[in-house]
């Protein structure tokens, strides 16, 4: 090994990528301000043309998703909630039907009618059915049928199984928990020793892979963070060294990428974004849970640092100047302002460059046509879509400690048309939505 | 999650996808009916098969086939070539599922399945994930398929290394065989493997990774690997006892009764309950200290059982503190005497780190407890202040190092070549000076050289790291807050490296009985550390910095009183910690930003704890539940802690209401803000 060759493969592409990536950029520094705010807005009607579409029939190109068709649906239904519209009455009969006939006679959803119950399409099809909100969907869903399937998907060694003799994995833990933690059927038995398999998981990098030995991964860390959370065992975690892995995905493109030296890639805006914003909201403040049984984190009391050039209070107000905002500018001298304001002071310096992540989704992996991508010259799908939204949504919020405080117009790129709902960072569900099903579901109980 | 790359449809395509689907879809229903009626006829068999190759991800015909080999397995009389017929069958299947997705997890976890079934050949399998892996280098199904098989077939893990030799030799940006490398070189260095030996092994490893790293220093895969050897230079993976209070050879007064008077010019301690703590300060969380794995030896009276509690939060038994409260006041009267306590920790085994780890390194310590008679009537209840009554600290150097645990070298490492490393690595980053990596790198290569150095240099290197550190702050703004608390740390670690640093901090409060107070105020903190320096604390000055959370201060089991006025502290919540304080009486959260926005916990989980059912019905929560619900993060801070003055102006949640509701959970208050409280 004496000799390592002057340029790898890795090293090609990434080249090739930050070429494309900064090639769009300076395209942009260079355009007017009509081209830079039509280049960063959400387009949102063809956004949601193309959502709608897909809703409405699910194109050919999707056969290999056959086995996933839960998972198209929140897909989609969760796209257009973060865009703040809602499907109507029809489509939503449909989606709850045809869920419904997903939903196995002793629980659990399967990727189709008539297949085998699954975790992650379980997961997808609760999540889609909070999202679509109201008694019908919530009622369609069979707590108790559920619970016992989680059950019979419990492994000795702690860990879930994704269905009967399937595979063990962190993506398995996440989705069986933040089901029951949404449907309120969390018990010891489903938490018995998951938190000693999570942490088995975690590796010296300080992020999480998908089973004991693996590589660090954002989509894992991401579940097993949350998982950990949810269960209140986060702190077992060494948050220090996840914390410090996760910040560094965050590469000069200011895009995320998933694992170590991997390339850039849309979706891990939100599994990167969302463990950065949990972390630290949890280093400013460690909440308490009231008796043992359910906890619970509070939101960050973490102080800003950042108050650059203007000063604007006012949320509502719109920026004329926001389309070409510098990131780096914004939060770099900013530690040196004193605040002037208490709202400025309920806000939080992200340990990410948000601004930069923005510019990222919006110019690189956006599709003018409607749909967002991994990278440029890549095509869209609806899975890049619904993560690089509630990235977006992430990211848009990373600066508000708590959800009575809205972001600032300077804390959305392109401005407040392109605010999203926020999501709530555990379950990846619109807020409002989460909200009405934990009402109904502590109601059922 | 992640789906597999989906190719863009040109229209012309569009027809022939739509064949493709109607076809697949026709395949489906037809396999679903052999499923739910179990038909494992060849047929029906062969049909699954082209399902799975069309669409890989089809979990339900995994399964189904699964169940169609069990099926025949149990009708042929175990004729080993028959069975092996019918495995190779599936290998072969899922062999041209990958093809077509080498990301299906029902693939590769159906390959593990036919394989644990004990028909392998490792040949085979090598063969085929070398092909994988040459396709797709960070492709980890096929890297944990790879961890897999040389488990099950036992092949060696020098083979394996030798592997990822090869894997890094051709592409060094290659990160999933420096993370495989670390796995192997973890495994064979804990079980000491011939030739592995950390002490010859890591600095071989350094010199490989340099390679890496200063051919490309922005290629991340060096860097990462570089920072797992240095946590194997420091670190060491069995827990270890970093300190405790009392130390060892220490003396410590207590005084029976309410504490007053003065005395030596050690610590003081006195307490209406009679007892005192004893805290023990691990390197990393862990569980099982008990009276059984920790003994005490003393001539103080009903110490026998004693209770060991984990200092973490709630239902945690894993803990890196752990406090017992020894009984000093027995019936009969024992004042003005001197007992001696014998410690011993790791007697027996049972204590174990968080990751499994055995606490071996049993370890002795003793002290004398020295028992005053003092019982005074009470003027306790003076206000304390934090501007007036402070004198230096005047005690020797002997004094406070019997105090703290300055330097408490690890014996148990062997120090020399870690050292060595270190020193060499730090020499070669100086090299690097501009890289954002490079200088993160040298920070931290400081800190450890400052873990396992002398005091003498120690001070040098933490000026080293605060200016890389303001370096960084500046240098990567979208990092600034993760810079901003590693300076936190330095900055405490640097207060607490020597007896000359900390001693500048150091005062006696008259009016407190000479209790030591540590001042850290004014220092733009935004994080704590060092708290295991610091158990000997009994005032701790903590005003004006960057706080947004007392996190870590629960060990400081003597402290009495805390000012935390003019910080950042945004809610009771972030106060939580403190509930682990049984001493603290006085508690200065004036000039915070509490009440500026209520807590918000349906944000982050299920539910709000006053949906909750098990909603405390206790006094206070009866007589008051509407301010119990206003004020449930502050209840459940105050209701545990046992103050006799609280600060608490200067915040939003300030006022007449948050005033009346303070009198009710804390009865015992005798100051709020300053006044007297009339009872």
């Amino acid at each position: 090994m004496e000799e390592l060759p002057s340029i790898t493969v890795s090293q090609r592409e990434q080249f090739l990528v930050e070429n494309d990536v900064f090639g769009m950029y300076s395209y942009f520094d260079t355009s007017d301000i009509a081209t830079q705010k039509f280049m960063v807005e959400i387009q949102r009607d063809k956004q949601l043309d193309y959502l709608m579409n897909g809703l409405r029939q699910l194109g050919p190109s999707f056969s290999s998703l056959d086995a996933n068709r839960p998972w198209v649906c929140y897909w989609i239904i969760h796209s257009i909630a973060l865009l703040g519209e809602s499907v109507d009455d029809d489509l939503e009969n449909n989606a709850i039907d045809f869920l419904g006939r997903c939903q196995g006679s002793d629980g659990g959803y399967g990727g189709g009618p008539g297949q085998l119950p699954h975790l992650a399409t379980s997961y997808a099809a609760v999540n889609t059915l909070v999202t679509l909100g109201g008694e019908k969907a919530f009622s369609s869903i069979n707590r108790e049928q559920m619970a016992c399937f989680l059950r019979r998907m419990k492994d000795t060694n702690g860990g879930f199984r994704m269905h009967n003799m399937g595979e063990i994995d962190v993506r398995a833990c996440y989705t069986a928990i933040s089901i029951a933690s949404i449907l309120n059927i969390v018990d010891d038995e489903l938490t018995r020793g998951l938190g000693d398999y999570i942490l088995s998981c975690q590796t010296y990098e300080g992020g999480i892979g998908g089973e004991p030995g693996s590589e660090a991964h954002g989509g894992y860390t991401y579940c097993g963070l949350a998982t950990m959370i949810l269960i209140n065992e986060v702190d077992r975690l060494n948050l220090d060294s996840l914390m410090n892995w996760v910040v560094h995905r965050q590469g000069v493109e200011l895009g995320f990428q998933g694992r170590t030296n991997k390339l850039v890639d849309g979706c891990y805006t939100f599994w990167q974004a969302a463990p950065c914003v949990l972390l630290q909201r949890f280093f400013s403040s460690q909440d308490i849970a009231p008796h043992g049984s359910s906890s619970h984190m509070s939101q960050g009391t973490d102080e800003d640092h950042e108050e650059h050039g203007h000063d604007e209070d006012d949320p509502e107000d719109s920026d004329e100047d926001d389309s070409d905002e510098d990131s780096d500018e914004n939060s770099g001298n900013g530690h040196q302002v004193h605040h002037t304001s208490t709202y400025i002071d309920r806000r939080i310096q992200p340990v990410f460059d948000s601004l930069g992540l923005q510019r990222y989704v919006l110019l690189c992996s956006q599709v003018a046509d409607g749909g967002f991508r991994d990278k440029l010259r890549k095509p869209r799908d609806f899975y890049h879509t619904c993560y690089c939204l509630s990235g977006l949504s992430v990211a848009q919020h990373a600066w508000s400690k708590d959800e009575d405080t809205p972001p600032l117009t300077r804390d959305i790129l392109g401005g407040y048309a392109n605010h999203l709902e926020p999501v709530h960072l555990l379950h990846n569900v619109v807020m409002d939505r989460y909200n009405e099903a934990i009402e109904f579901f502590h109601r059922e109980a | 999650m992640h789906g597999r790359p989906r190719k863009a449809y040109k229209p012309e395509e569009e027809a022939a996808s739509a064949a493709k689907a109607a076809k697949l879809r026709a395949l489906q229903s037809q396999f679903m009916a052999n499923h739910h009626n179990k038909i494992y006829t060849k047929e029906a068999v062969d049909l699954s098969t082209k399902l799975l190759e069309i669409n890989p991800e089809a979990y339900t015909a995994w399964n189904y086939r699964k169940l169609a080999v069990e099926d025949k397995l149990s009708r042929i009389e175990s004729d080993p070539d028959l069975v092996k017929t019918i495995l190779d069958e599936e290998l072969r299947v899922v062999e041209s599922a990958l093809k077509q997705n080498f990301k299906s997890y029902g693939a590769w976890h159906h390959r593990k399945w036919v394989l644990s079934k004990g028909h392998s050949s490792v040949g085979n399998e090598l063969r085929l994930l070398d092909q994988f892996q040459k396709l797709d280098t960070r492709n980890f199904h096929a890297w944990n398929y790879r961890r897999f098989v040389v488990e099950l077939t036992k092949r060696s893990e020098q083979d394996e290394l030798e592997y990822t030799d090869d894997m890094i030799g051709s592409d060094f940006s290659n990160y999933s065989a420096w993370h495989n490398r670390s796995v192997l070189l973890s495994s064979l260095l804990t079980r000491k493997a011939d030739g592995f030996l950390p002490n010859k092994k890591i600095p071989d490893e350094y010199k490989l990774v340099q390679n890496a790293i200063f051919t490309d220093e922005d290629d991340q895969s060096g860097w990462f690997y570089h920072l797992w050897l240095l946590d194997q230079t420091v670190n060491v993976e069995t827990p270890l006892l970093t300190s405790s209070w009392p130390l060892h050879g220490s003396r410590i007064n207590l005084s029976a009764g309410c504490s007053n008077g003065s005395f030596s010019k050690l610590t003081t301690f006195g307490s209406e309950s009679g007892s005192f703590p004893l805290v023990l300060y691990f390197d990393q969380a862990v569980c099982g200290v008990s009276s059984s794995t920790v003994t005490i030896d003393s001539e103080l009276k009903g110490n026998e059982d004693l209770v060991w509690e984990p200092v973490s939060k709630k239902n945690s038994q894993v803990s890196c503190v752990w406090v017992a409260r020894l009984k000093y006041i027995s019936s009969e009267p024992c004042f003005g005497k001197e007992y001696k306590v014998k410690v011993r920790v790791g007697n027996s085994p049972g204590i174990v780190s968080s990751r499994g780890c055995n606490f071996s390194a049993s370890y002795e310590f003793v002290f004398t407890a020295h028992v005053h008679d003092t019982v005074e009537e009470s003027s306790q209840d003076g206000i304390v202040s934090w501007k007036d009554g402070f004198d230096i600290w005047d005690a020797e150097s002997k004094d406070l190092n019997a105090l703290a645990t300055l330097d408490r070298s690890n014996a148990q490492m062997d120090s020399k070549w870690r050292q060595e490393a270190i020193a060499e690595e730090i020499d070669l980053f100086r090299e690097l000076p501009d890289s954002k990596i490079g200088k993160l790198t040298l920070a931290r290569l400081l800190m450890a050289k400052a873990m396992i150095s002398d005091d003498a240099v120690k001070g040098v290197h933490y000026n080293e790291i605060l200016e890389l550190c303001k370096d960084l702050m500046a240098l990567d703004s979208s990092h600034y807050q993760y810079y901003k608390d590693e300076h936190s740390v330095a900055l405490l670690r640097k207060v607490t490296s020597s007896t000359e640093d900390l001693s500048g901090h150091l005062f006696r409060c008259r009016n407190m009985n000479n209790s030591v107070c540590l001042r850290l105020n004014n220092l733009s903190l935004s994080r704590i550390a060092s708290v295991e320096k610091l158990l000997f604390v009994q005032m701790l000055d903590l005003s004006h910095n960057e706080l947004h959370s007392t996190e870590g201060l629960e060990a400081m089991q003597l402290l009495s009183c805390l000012n935390l006025s003019h910080n950042r502290i945004r809610s009771f919540s972030a106060l939580d910690s403190l509930r682990h304080l049984k001493q603290l009486r006085v508690l200065d959260v004036s000039h915070n930003h509490i009440g500026e926005h209520s807590v918000d916990t349906t944000r982050y989980l299920c539910s709000s704890p006053l949906s909750n059912s098990e909603w405390p019905q206790d006094e206070v929560g009866s007589q008051m539940p509407s301010l119990v619900t206003k004020y449930w993060d502050a209840y459940f801070v105050l209701r545990d802690l046992n103050l006799k003055q609280l600060d608490i102006t200067g915040n939003v949640i300030a006022g007449d209401e948050f005033s009346s509701f303070v009198l009710q959970v804390v009865p015992k208050l005798v100051w709020l803000d300053g006044k007297k409280l009339e009872i």
